[in-house]
């Protein structure tokens, strides 16, 4: 029933293309193909309609309803913050209005959007930034426009030579006085109005530019944990628990990765080393030899963590050790043993 | 394969349509009501792919998002807005596992195929077309060898390319490549009768 392909040879690298499982070169050289053959191409898409439904497939996994619920909120109120319509250029002062309750409610956003990889958030405060920052670059534009807007009068105020003339109907002077008073009025209040918005905007932008400062710190030890992660739950790593050599309750666990020969060492309750000593940390090879994997000092608290990396076989650590030395290490251990474990073998 | 027209689709897909349309003009109440239709069906797909149900939280308000913002640029296709956001939320999971750098213990759940059809649907929730979508589908994985169904989830479900599912399973490129291609053409029949039979 099913259409034949143009090029059957083809079918298939359509059919792994259509589930992304093709690899690299051979990828490269179907996309090369299907840019020239339209048939392929209808049935890669035809393919790729089909893996769709795969995704429909997934097993029934209902959110918890008081997620579900708060998701909904945030969700919402996240889509109204971004609306695309609101942002029509052209009237300035409503215009810093909804930005700015949007703006600061923004970097909040962005705050609790870390841990996604934030692929919209940030340029939309980006957005909103130049929404705001726009009035400062004309500030004298603005507020004057603002005023023949709102009180047409600046042509009464003018009139005062007109005064005398119509002395006799006093009443009627008064208007352009009052109209000038009250423009006068609108003008002060335009002016303390926009003093206000330069005062808000600054902090604003103040507040968006710390936001984005933690925002890249907080992306940046992300990065970091998920780099120790990834070393310490790779399908091939290794652990090697170590046990406390003294009365004090040090420990320490090893985490060994032979496949990317990446070390990470964690250790607890270590007692602080006095000036010009450090703790150093070795691998013990089966045939006893002793490599540095490193000095380090532990914080405060007694936690220390040290990742190396160093190539050794799989069957080639008999265990793992640290000492107390001179502070740089030594090319051989000196000093008391502090911890140490023997490297189990699977 | 015959074009979907309009008339193929129930009133369910157009409910569908008619919410989309009224999310690319702004209106989020459209998005809420998008949200109730089909967040069980998105969560199931990013929990399958992600495990966690806090990154599950955020893939399923991303792809919501995602949808709010491209609900203009949506083309209708036979598998609707469903299949619209289960892909969406496919793409954003596998992302985010990768970015992980590793792949979840979770993820090694199987597609439910073997399970029967329909027990665990979320299907209040589910329009009647997809729901027989899905039974479909299970239907069509429950009957493919063992090894097809495999390699397809874990292209599909893991983002696992053929020479890492070669090396993972033990296998010859050339008989991944093999039970990809077969397994994939079998779905795609059991789905063309659905689409024929409309």
């Amino acid at each position: 029933m099913t259409d034949e392909p143009m090029h059957p040879e083809l079918r298939d690298a359509l059919a792994a293309e259509a589930v992304d499982a093709l690899d690299g070169e051979e990828r490269e050289r179907l996309l090369a193909h299907l840019a020239g053959c339209e048939p392929c191409r209808a049935e890669l898409a035809a393919l790729r309609e089909s893996a769709a439904a795969l995704a429909l497939a997934a097993p029934a996994r209902p959110m918890e309803p008081a997620r579900a619920g708060r998701l909904r909120d945030r969700l919402l109120a996240r889509a109204a913050a971004g609306r695309p319509a609101a942002s029509a250029d052209g009237d300035d002062v409503t215009l810093v209005a909804p930005p700015a309750s949007d703006a600061s409610a923004g970097p909040g956003d962005d705050v609790t959007m870390i841990a996604p990889p934030p692929s919209e958030p940030p340029a939309r405060a980006a957005d909103d930034v130049a929404a705001i920052v726009r009035p400062p670059s004309e500030p004298s534009a603005t507020p004057a426009d603002d005023i023949t807007a709102i009180a047409p009068p600046p042509s009464v105020t003018a009139n005062p030579q007109v005064i005398p003339i119509t002395a006799a109907r006093r009443r009627s002077t008064l208007v352009p006085w009052l109209a000038a008073a009250a423009s006068l009025v609108l003008l002060l209040a335009a002016a303390a109005y926009a003093a206000s918005l330069r005062g808000r905007l600054r902090s604003l932008e103040e507040q968006v530019a710390a936001a984005e400062r933690e925002r890249g710190e907080l992306a940046r030890r992300m990065r970091e944990r998920e780099a120790t992660l990834a070393a310490i739950s790779a399908p091939s790593a290794r652990v090697i628990e170590m046990a406390a050599a003294q009365p004090a309750a040090p420990s320490g666990r090893m985490f060994w990765d032979p496949a990317t020969n990446r070390w990470t060492f964690f250790a607890h309750n270590l007692p602080a080393v006095r000036a010009g000593r450090e703790y150093q940390l070795w691998l013990v090879t089966a045939d006893d030899r002793k490599i540095s994997a490193g000095t380090f000092r532990p914080d405060p608290s007694g936690h220390a963590v040290v990742q190396a990396t160093y190539a050794l076989p799989a069957d080639a650590l008999a265990a793992v050790a640290v000492t107390e030395e001179p502070a740089g290490g030594l090319p051989q251990p000196s000093g008391p043993i502090i911890i140490a474990g023997a490297a189990s073998t699977e | 394969m015959q074009d979907a027209p309009s008339t193929v689709h129930p009133p369910a897909a157009n409910a569908d349509a008619a919410l989309l349309r009224r999310m690319a003009a702004g209106d989020e109440s459209a998005l809420g009501a998008l949200y109730d239709r089909w967040s069980p069906l998105v969560h199931s797909v990013v929990m399958r792919i992600a495990g966690d149900p806090d990154d599950a939280e955020e893939l399923v308000e991303e792809t919501f998002l995602q949808a709010w913002r491209q609900a203009g640029s949506y083309q209708d296709s036979r598998g609707g807005v469903a299949t619209w956001l289960a892909v969406m939320a496919r793409s954003r999971s596998l992302d985010r596992v990768r970015l992980a750098g590793h792949r979840r213990a979770a993820a090694a759940e199987p597609l439910e195929a073997a399970e029967g059809t329909g027990a665990l649907d979320p299907s209040p929730l589910d329009a009647a077309e997809v729901a027989e979508t899905r039974q479909v589908v299970r239907a069509a994985l429950d009957r493919l060898p063992a090894d097809q169904r495999e390699t397809l989830e874990m292209a599909y479900y893991r983002g696992m390319s053929q020479s890492e599912i070669a090396a993972a399973t033990g296998q010859p490129l050339g008989t991944v490549k093999t039970r990809c291609r077969l397994g994939l053409q079998k779905l795609r029949e059991a789905l063309s009768v659905l689409g024929d039979g409309r």
